[in-house]
C-alpha cells in the first residue's frame, strides 16, 4: 500500500543527491557532543549534533553504556535553553537513547514542568516522553495532568496523552481504565486525530469486555464520527462485533450491515475501501450483500491513484477465491490493468482473472503472464503460481499448458519460497490429475539435477520414491536419483538412498540393479548414507537373508512414523544409556494442540510437500517432572494425561488463577497456578479449598499449600483426589482461594501481621474428555480395518437445533476430547453432511477409533456414531459420553 | 540622543553582564527548591513535593544571570550530583540545621562529593537552613559537625539561613554575586 511513497525517493536517487549525514562517524560525533556542556549554548549547533546522534542510532549504530550515559547527561543540560527547536530534539534524544531506569529518572521533574508549560509543543512532547520513561508509582502522581491533557483544547496535546494512554495500558491497565470519562469526551472531539486516538484507546480499554465493545460500536455507528481514520477504526471494530455476534445470534439478519453499506458512500476513499473490504470479509457473506462493495471496488479499479487500484484489485483477488461469480463483473476493468505500469497491480489483476475466467481465456492469459514474469518480485510470482495451481485443478484438461508453464518458471532464477510454491503446485497436480503424473515427475527430476535447495531436493526424492515405482517405466528415474548419490551433499545423498530402496522394494525387475547401486553407497564418506544403505540392503534381502516379511518391509519403507517427532525427540533426549534398550512404544503419542494462530496458518495452506507441523515443546514432560518431584504424589503411578490450563478467574482481576487437571489411574491432581497482581500485597499459606459435594466418586486425599505468593511471581498449590481405579469418574468442584494477606510497603518489606482472606474462584469440572488422550493415526482406514468390528457399537443421535454443521462437529469433538484425523475436523462452508474421523487412547491405555457421520436439515442436526475399540465396555462408555453430553 | 543612550547601555551590558552557574545539592527535605524559589521570586510555600531529578532555573540579580541546577536529594539521585557540579562557579550545599539525626549522613555525602577529582577547587557554600525552628543548631556546631574545617583545597563559606523568614538570603546572594565577579 505504501507504494507511491517510495517512489519519490527513487527519483531522487537518480540525481547524485546524497544525505548530508553520509559517512559521519560515531567517535567524531561524540566529540562534537561536548558542545552540550558549553556555558554559552549555541542551540542551532546543538540541534545539529543531536540530529547526527539520532541518525547514527537510526542506522543501527549502538552506543556503549558509558557513551550513552555521557551523552544522556550532557543532553539533560540542554534543558537550560529556551529554544523550542532544541527542546524538541532533547525530547527525541531522551526517547531514542532510552537510558536505564535509574538514570532517566533525573529528567522527570523537568518533564513535569514542561508538561504544565504554556507552550503546547512542550506539553505534548513532554507527555509522550514522560509516559515512555515513567514507572507505576510516578504515574499516579502525574495521572491528574494526563487526564486534563486528554480533554485539552489543543489537539496535539490531547493526542499525545491519548497515545501515551495506549502505551501505558500495556503496563498499568488499572490506571488508564480510570480515564474512561475523559477518553469518551475526547471521542467527540472536533480534531480528526484526537478522535482517532481516543477511539483506539477507548476500544483497548474495553477490549476484554465483549458487551462493552458491542455497546461502543452500537452508539458510535449511530452517532457522528467525523475523522476518516476514526471511521476506519470503527469499521474494523464493527466487523469484529459482527464476527463475534454471528456465532450466537439465531436470526438471519446481519447486524450493522446497514452501517457498513452506508460507509460505502462516505466522502473519504479510505473509509469507502475499509467498508468494502469489511463486507467482503464477512463470514458467509451473500452475493446480495457483496454487490454494493464490489461496485465501489470496481470504480477504484479505474482510479488514477495507484494505491486505490492496488487496494481494490488485491481485495477482489481475495474475493475471487470464495465468490468468483461476484467478481466477473469487474473482468473488463481488470483486463486493462494487465498492462498497468505498476507490476504488483498487474500481477494481482491477472491472477484474479485466472480465478474468475473461463476455459477459453486460459491460453491467452498464460501468454500474457509469461511476458512479465521476469519483471515482478518473488512474492508476486508466488501469487501467480498459486493462481495457476487452482486454475489447473479447475480445468484439468488444460494441464498440459499449465504444467509447461510451471516447468519453465522452475528453471528460471528464484528464491526458496518461490521454488517451493512451484514444486508444491506440481506435486498437487500430479496427485490430482493422473494424466499429469509422468510429465510432472519428469519435470521434478530435471529440477533436482540442478537444485540448490537441500530441503526441496529431499522432499522431491521422497515423493519420487512413493510415486515413481508406480509409473509405467520406473527405470528411467533411477539415473536421476543415482546422480544425487554421486553429486550432492550428505543430506540429499541419504534421502536418495532411501528413494532407491523404495524402487527396489516395489519393482522386482529393478531389484538386482538397485542392489548394485546400494552396495556402492556402502563406501560413501558420510555415516548416515552408509547406515541407510546397509539397513536397506538387509531389509530388502540383498544378501539372501530375508529377515522380515514383504509386508513388514513395505510398512517400514512407506508408512510414516506413528509417534509425533517432537515427542520422540524429547524421549530420546531424556533416555540415558543403560542396559535397557530404548523402547519406541514408551514415547507419548499425544499430539500437542498448536497455538491458534499457527493452526489457522497451516489450515489455509493446501497440503503440499509441507514439513510436518512443529508443535510447541512438550509441556507434559515438564508436568511429569514437577509432579514426580512432590513426594505426596509419587505413589500415584504413571501420569496419564494433563489437561490444558483452565482459567478460574476473569482476566485482569486481583488474583489470576488457572488450573491444570492431572489424571492418574486412581487419582486426580489439580494444579492451581496462582498469580498475585497487587504490588502492595504478599500472600502466605495459599490453599484452594475444594468442595467436592457434586463429585461423589472423588475423595480428597492431600492438599499441598503454597507458602508465599509475592507480587507477579506465579506459584502453584495442589489438591489431590482419589477416585475409583480406571473409571472415568466425572464431577463438578467449587473452589475458594484461601490465604493470609500481608501489606507490603514501598521498600518491599512485608508487615508482620497478616489478615486471613478468601477469594471465590469459578467452578471446575472433570469431564470424560479428561480421560482421553489425543493420539492420531497415520492411516485411519487401515487402523479401522485392523481393529475389526468385534467391539463395535453404532448408534444414532439427534443433536437438536444447531447454529451450523461446523459448530456441531466441533462440539462433539470437544466432548470426546479425541484427535481428529486426516483434517476431517474442517467442515466446508454450506455443506449438508460431513464425515469426521477421530482417534484417541482412553484411560487404561485402550485405543479408541470413532467415525462420525453428520447430516443437517434446516437447523436440525443428526449424527451417526460408530465406535471401535479393544474393549466393548469402552465402546459403550464412549456412547454414554455422547448420550450424556 | 535616545539611540546613543541605548547603544551605551548595550555596550555596558557587554562588559559588565556576568553569568554564573550553580549547583544546589543536599539531602532531601533540606530546602533546596524552597531556596531557589526564595531567591528567584521571594515566595515561600510550606507545601513542597520532592524534586524528582532536577529543576533548572535562571535568575537575574543586578547584572548577574545565575543558572541554578536544583538537584533532587533522595538517595537515588546522589550518585548523579557530581555530573551537574562539574565546571560550575560554586557548589551550594544545603543542610537542614534542625534535623540532627541526618547530619552525619549529610557530612559523609558532602565529603564523598568533594573527593571527586573533577570538582577540585570549586568554591563551596554550605547553608544551614531552617534556623527559624527552635531545635536548629548554631553556625559553630554546624561547622564542626560537617567537618568544614578539614576542607583545605577550596574556598569554603557557611551561612545560617531561613527560607521561611527570608533570613540571611541577601547575604547569600551577595556572596554568590561576588563570586561570579571573582571568577571572571
Amino acid at each position: 500500500m505504501a507504494q507511491p511513497l517510495v517512489k519519490k525517493d527513487d527519483d531522487r536517487d537518480d540525481e547524485a543527491d546524497y544525505s548530508p549525514f553520509l559517512g559521519i562517524e560515531k567517535g567524531a560525533v561524540l566529540q562534537e557532543a561536548r558542545v552540550f556542556n558549553d556555558p554559552q549554548l549555541d542551540p542551532r549547533r546543538c540541534s545539529q549534533v543531536i540530529t547526527k546522534l539520532l541518525y547514527l542510532l537510526n542506522q543501527g549504530e549502538t552506543f556503549t553504556k558509558v557513551e550513552a550515559t555521557e551523552v544522556f547527561f550532557a543532553v539533560t543540560k540542554l534543558f537550560q535553553s529556551k529554544d523550542t527547536g532544541l527542546r524538541r530534539m532533547v525530547y527525541l534524544m531522551i526517547k531514542e537513547l532510552s537510558p536505564s531506569a535509574d538514570e532517566v529518572i533525573i529528567v522527570t521533574s523537568s518533564l513535569m514542568k514542561d508538561m504544565n508549560s504554556k507552550t503546547d509543543m512542550y506539553r505534548a512532547n513532554a507527555i509522550r516522553v514522560l509516559c515512555r520513561i515513567t514507572d507505576g508509582t510516578l504515574l499516579t502522581q502525574i495521572e491528574r495532568y494526563l487526564k486534563q491533557a486528554i480533554v485539552d483544547k489543543n489537539p496535539v496535546v490531547a493526542s499525545a496523552a491519548l497515545v501515551s494512554g495506549v502505551h501505558i495500558l500495556q503496563t498499568n491497565p488499572e490506571i488508564v481504565k480510570r480515564w474512561s470519562n475523559e477518553v469518551q469526551e475526547a471521542v467527540q472531539s472536533r480534531a480528526a486525530l484526537v478522535q482517532f486516538h481516543a477511539l483506539a484507546l477507548l476500544h483497548q480499554i474495553r477490549q476484554n469486555d465483549r458487551l462493552a465493545v458491542s455497546k461502543l460500536v452500537t452508539s458510535l455507528t449511530r452517532g457522528t464520527v467525523r475523522s476518516p481514520l476514526a471511521q476506519c477504526l470503527l469499521i474494523r471494530y464493527t466487523s469484529q462485533v459482527i464476527r463475534e455476534s454471528s456465532q450466537n445470534s439465531q436470526t438471519g439478519d446481519r447486524p450493522f450491515y446497514d452501517y457498513l453499506e452506508a460507509c460505502l458512500r462516505h466522502k473519504a476513499e479510505m473509509v469507502i475501501f475499509e467498508a468494502a473490504r469489511a463486507i467482503t470479509e464477512l463470514s458467509g457473506v451473500t452475493s446480495r450483500e457483496l454487490t454494493p462493495a464490489i461496485t465501489v471496488l470496481q470504480l477504484f479499479l479505474s482510479s488514477s491513484k495507484p494505491v486505490l487500484r492496488f487496494a481494490a484489485v488485491r481485495t477482489l483477488n481475495k474475493v475471487a477465491m470464495t465468490h468468483p461469480l461476484a467478481v466477473t463483473n469487474c473482468n473488463i476493468d481488470m483486463e486493462s490493468l494487465i498492462s498497468d505500469q505498476n507490476r504488483s497491480i498487474a500481477t494481482l489483476a491477472i491472477t484474479t482473472l485466472l480465478k474468475t475466467g473461463n476455459e477459453s481465456s486460459v491460453d491467452r492469459l498464460m501468454k500474457q503472464i509469461t511476458n512479465f514474469m521476469s519483471d515482478i518480485a518473488d512474492e508476486f510470482k508466488i501469487v501467480v503460481v498459486e493462481a495457476i495451481r487452482s486454475l489447473c485443478l479447475k480445468f484439468p484438461l488444460k494441464y498440459r499448458s499449465l504444467m509447461n508453464f510451471l516447468s519453465n518458471i522452475l528453471r528460471e532464477e528464484g528464491g526458496f519460497e518461490y521454488k517451493k510454491a512451484i514444486v508444491d503446485s506440481i506435486v498437487i497436480l500430479i496427485r490430482d490429475i493422473p494424466d499429469a503424473k509422468e510429465s510432472g515427475l519428469f519435470h521434478l527430476c530435471e529440477f533436482i539435477e540442478d537444485c540448490e535447495f537441500t530441503y526441496l531436493s529431499t522432499q522431491i526424492l521422497h515423493f519420487l520414491g512413493n510415486e515413481g515405482p508406480k509409473t509405467s517405466d520406473p527405470s528411467k528415474y533411477i539415473r536421476y536419483i543415482y546422480n544425487r548419490v554421486i553429486l550432492e551433499n550428505p543430506t540429499v545423498r541419504a534421502s536418495a538412498v532411501s528413494t532407491l530402496a523404495k524402487f527396489g522394494a516395489l519393482v522386482d525387475a529393478l531389484k538386482p540393479r538397485i542392489f548394485v547401486l546400494l552396495r556402492r553407497c556402502l563406501f560413501d564418506s558420510d555415516d548416515e548414507v552408509r547406515d541407510r544403505a546397509t539397513l536397506y540392503l538387509n531389509t530388502l534381502g540383498a544378501d539372501g537373508f530375508v529377515g522380515e516379511t514383504e509386508k513388514d518391509v513395505k510398512e517400514f519403507l512407506f508408512d510414516s512414523l506413528d509417534v509425533p517427532l517432537v515427542n520422540l525427540q524429547t524421549s530420546l533426549q531424556n533416555y540415558e544409556p543403560s542396559e535397557e534398550p530404548f523402547d519406541i512404544s514408551s514415547v507419548p503419542r499425544e499430539v500437542k494442540t498448536q497455538p491458534l494462530a499457527e493452526k489457522k496458518a497451516t489450515g489455509k495452506k493446501p497440503a503440499g510437500l509441507g514439513a510436518p507441523p512443529s508443535g510447541p515443546p512438550s509441556t507434559v514432560d515438564a508436568y511429569e517432572k514437577l509432579l514426580s518431584s512432590i513426594s505426596e504424589f509419587s505413589s500415584f503411578g504413571k501420569l496419564f494425561k494433563s489437561s490444558a490450563p483452565v482459567e478460574l478467574t476473569e482476566a485482569e482481576t486481583e488474583y489470576a488463577v488457572n488450573v491444570v487437571k492431572h489424571i492418574y489411574d486412581g487419582h486426580v491432581v489439580f494444579q492451581y497456578n496462582c498469580t498475585n497482581t497487587i504490588p502492595t500485597q504478599l500472600l502466605e499459606n495459599v490453599t484452594v479449598f475444594v468442595d467436592s459435594s457434586e463429585a461423589e466418586e472423588f475423595e480428597e486425599v492431600v492438599s499441598k499449600p503454597l507458602r508465599t505468593l509475592p507480587y507477579d511471581s506465579p506459584g502453584q498449590t495442589f489438591v489431590a483426589f482419589g477416585k475409583p481405579e480406571g473409571v472415568p469418574a466425572v464431577g463438578k468442584f467449587s473452589n475458594v482461594l484461601k490465604f493470609i494477606v500481608k501489606e507490603v510497603d514501598s521498600s518491599g518489606e512485608a508487615d508482620d501481621d497478616g489478615v486471613e482472606d478468601e477469594y471465590q474462584l469459578e467452578d471446575l469440572e472433570v469431564v470424560p474428555a479428561d480421560y482421553m488422550l489425543k493420539v492420531g493415526v497415520a492411516n485411519f482406514r487401515n487402523a479401522w480395518e485392523s481393529m475389526g468390528d468385534d467391539c463395535e457399537r453404532v448408534d444414532e443421535y439427534g443433536l437438536g437445533v444447531r447454529e451450523s454443521l461446523a459448530e456441531a462437529v466441533s462440539a462433539v469433538i470437544n466432548i470426546l476430547g479425541m484427535q481428529p484425523c486426516e483434517g476431517t475436523e474442517n467442515v466446508p462452508n454450506n455443506s449438508r453432511s460431513h464425515n469426521c474421523l477421530l482417534s484417541g487412547v482412553f484411560i487404561g491405555n485402550i485405543r479408541v477409533l470413532v467415525r462420525l457421520a453428520f447430516g443437517i436439515d434446516g437447523r436440525q442436526v443428526a449424527m451417526k456414531l460408530s465406535v471401535r475399540s479393544e474393549d466393548q465396555s469402552i465402546s459403550d462408555a464412549i456412547h454414554d459420553i455422547v448420550a450424556n453430553g | 540622543m535616545g539611540l546613543w543612550e541605548a547603544f551605551l547601555n548595550w555596550l555596558r551590558s557587554l562588559f559588565f553582564k556576568q553569568e554564573m552557574e550553580l549547583s544546589l545539592i543536599g539531602l532531601q527535605n533540606a530546602g533546596k527548591t524552597s531556596l531557589v524559589n526564595v531567591v528567584a521570586t521571594g515566595g515561600y510555600s510550606e507545601d513542597m513535593i520532592p524534586t524528582v531529578g532536577f529543576n533548572m532555573r535562571k535568575v537575574t540579580k543586578g547584572n548577574v544571570t545565575i543558572k541554578l541546577w536544583d538537584l533532587g536529594g533522595q538517595p537515588r539521585f546522589r550518585s548523579m550530583w557530581e555530573r551537574y557540579c562539574r565546571a560550575v562557579s560554586a557548589i551550594v550545599y544545603v543542610v537542614d540545621a534542625a534535623d540532627l539525626d541526618n547530619l552525619s549522613i549529610s557530612k559523609s555525602e558532602l565529603h564523598d562529593l568533594l573527593s571527586k577529582p573533577s570538582l577540585h577547587g570549586i568554591p563551596l557554600l554550605v547553608l544551614g537552613n531552617k534556623i527559624d525552628k527552635p531545635e536548629a543548631i548554631s553556625k559553630q556546631v554546624l561547622t564542626d559537625e560537617m567537618g568544614l574545617k578539614s576542607i583545605s583545597d577550596r574556598e569554603v563559606c557557611c551561612f545560617m539561613i531561613s527560607c521561611k523568614n527570608s533570613t540571611n538570603i541577601d547575604s547569600v546572594i551577595d556572596w554568590l554575586v561576588k563570586h561570579s565577579k571573582s571568577k571572571n
